[in-house]
């Protein structure tokens, strides 16, 4: 080892986290509380369906990621007055009506022969859009001044991608006729409709804006 | 998707077969199982290897533990779906605390692996699932309305009945020799503890100001607990098939008057369950 007094650069070389982020701290605590509602209806309605599901694999398999989410719900709500929101029921909140209705209409299938729109429900739609908005929050806040928070998205996102695995390999285990494939269609194709309606889990702008505005096309 | 599902409506494959509660219950064959020279006196007694019917015991016992588990599983899941999230001083569908929901979500699951280790073990012990049939009283006691009742009734009875259950299939595997039966067991029952410390705390704090209540949902386990004895097939007697575990209780925050009131409540299963023996053979005999 060198010198222990010789100067070294408080970021190493191979750090290259920056300032600023996308977020401020107001935003970032909305967009938390809609997270946190989101996870609480999913841990919420997985929990309800394992006794609605005569498949005892995907029984089992709702029991294990009802208890994921509402870990994410509790990590969202202990993160919430870290961003001054000191009364965390006030930002646990769907971002619109829209989201509202697609949360009722996913939650709706209860009957034992709906095994299907219930995983679809979960797996197809809602799994890949919370995947794009923590990824999209993951990429975008300040990794230094937003650390928690990322450390949060780090944890969340690995049970997320191994949960929406085993959503996607239970549905395709299940779906074995054209009737069930359309099934599966028209029920993901309802559910997505209403998601873009809402904009995505945390409202328009959930993953950011890909198009480019007339002013920034001009400038 | 409801609030409240009726326990007729539990969904299951072909394989599952049910048999209400009470016809087990009153069915003098499977409450007393008279070996030849040992009549009047009662039987099978406790579960331990020389018993003739220990491994048919052991598997009946380890799939009821399974069905058992998957109830649990079920019950927890409701708690997490029939309440909304509040002071519990709102009108219309009742509510709990944020971090209730959050303790019965990982009560899920512990349950759901309690499936699946129940599911290994039967399989380790050579029992198909169906082989036995199934009885829905447990998740009948998780269907009470009030979440205070409902988390007394599964919590505190159905779950204190898992750990006396799961003491003595540990036991069993030690004498037996059967180091993953053994093994298992001690698992289960650790996350068992922690289920019933869960109701016993959250009947306290939920009940804190609301004696009245307290005091309904004690009544209540009284009554789950009774059903639970199964005749006295659990209890606090040296020939009881399943004892109460009283270590492992006390661990869950049980306190010794509760314990004693719990196996004066098995006498009385037992008692009872004696008397309609007697009546059954009275019957037989005109």
């Amino acid at each position: 080892m060198a010198d222990p007094k010789k100067p070294r650069a408080p970021f190493a070389p191979w750090d290259r986290r920056e300032l600023p982020g996308t977020f401020t701290v107001e935003e970032s605590a909305r967009r938390v509380g809609h997270y946190k509602w989101i996870e609480m209806r999913l841990f919420e309605v997985l929990g309800g369906w394992v006794a609605t599901v005569p498949e005892l694999d995907v029984k089992l398999r709702l029991g294990t990621h009802c208890y994921h989410h509402a870990w994410h719900a509790e990590l969202w709500h202990k993160r919430l007055p870290e961003l001054r929101e000191m009364n965390p029921e006030r930002l646990t909140a769907p971002p619109n009506d829209a989201l509202v209705a697609f949360v009722d209409a996913m939650t709706e299938p209860e009957a034992p022969e709906l095994t299907i729109e219930k995983l679809v429900g979960a797996y197809r739609v809602l799994a890949p859009a919370k995947i794009a908005a923590y990824t999209y929050h993951l990429n975008n806040t300040s990794r230094i001044t937003d650390a928690p928070t990322i450390r949060s998205l780090g944890f969340i996102l690995q049970d997320e991608m191994d949960d929406w695995r085993d959503g996607e390999m239970m549905l395709q285990s299940l779906i074995e006729t054209e009737d069930e494939l359309q099934r599966a269609i028209d029920h993901q194709t309802k559910l997505q409709r209403l998601l873009l309606a809402a904009g995505g889990i945390a409202g328009p702008g959930t993953i950011g804006e890909s198009y480019i505005t007339e002013e920034e096309t001009h400038a | 998707m409801r609030k409240s599902f009726p326990v007729e409506d539990l969904a299951r494959d072909e394989r599952f077969v049910r048999v209400p509660i009470m016809d087990r219950i009153n069915d003098p064959r499977t409450a007393r199982q008279e070996q030849a020279g040992t009549k009047g006196k009662r039987g099978p007694g406790r579960l331990t290897p020389d018993r003739p019917d220990a491994p048919d015991a052991a598997r009946a016992l380890m799939h009821g533990i399974f069905t058992g588990e998957i109830q649990a599983l079920e019950g927890a899941g409701r708690t997490c779906w029939d309440f909304e999230v509040g002071s519990g001083n709102g009108e219309g569908i009742p509510e709990v605390p944020f971090e209730l929901k959050l303790d019965m979500a990982r009560q899920c699951w512990d349950e759901a692996r309690h499936c699946e280790i129940s599911i290994k073990l039967s399989d380790h012990m050579g029992t198909e699932i169906g082989e036995f049939s199934e009885n829905t009283f447990l998740y009948e006691a998780a269907c009470n309305p009030d979440p205070v009742l409902r988390l007394t009734g599964v919590n505190r009875a159905l779950e204190g009945l898992a750990i006396d259950v799961f003491n003595t299939m540990r036991e069993f595997g030690d004498v037996a020799g059967d180091a993953v039966l053994e093994f298992c067991e001690d698992w289960m029952l650790a996350d068992e503890v922690t289920h019933v410390k869960m109701g016993s705390d959250w009947l306290r704090r939920l009940t804190a100001d609301d004696k009245e209540r307290q005091q309904r949902a004690l009544e209540f386990q009284r009554v789950v607990d009774k059903l639970f004895s199964l005749g006295g097939f659990r209890g606090d007697e040296e020939d009881s098939p399943v004892r109460l575990a009283r270590r492992f209780r006390e661990l869950a925050g049980f306190k010794d008057d509760e314990m004693d009131t719990l196996a004066e409540v098995a006498r009385e299963a037992r008692q009872e369950m004696d008397a309609r023996i007697e009546a059954n053979r009275a019957a037989v005999a005109q």
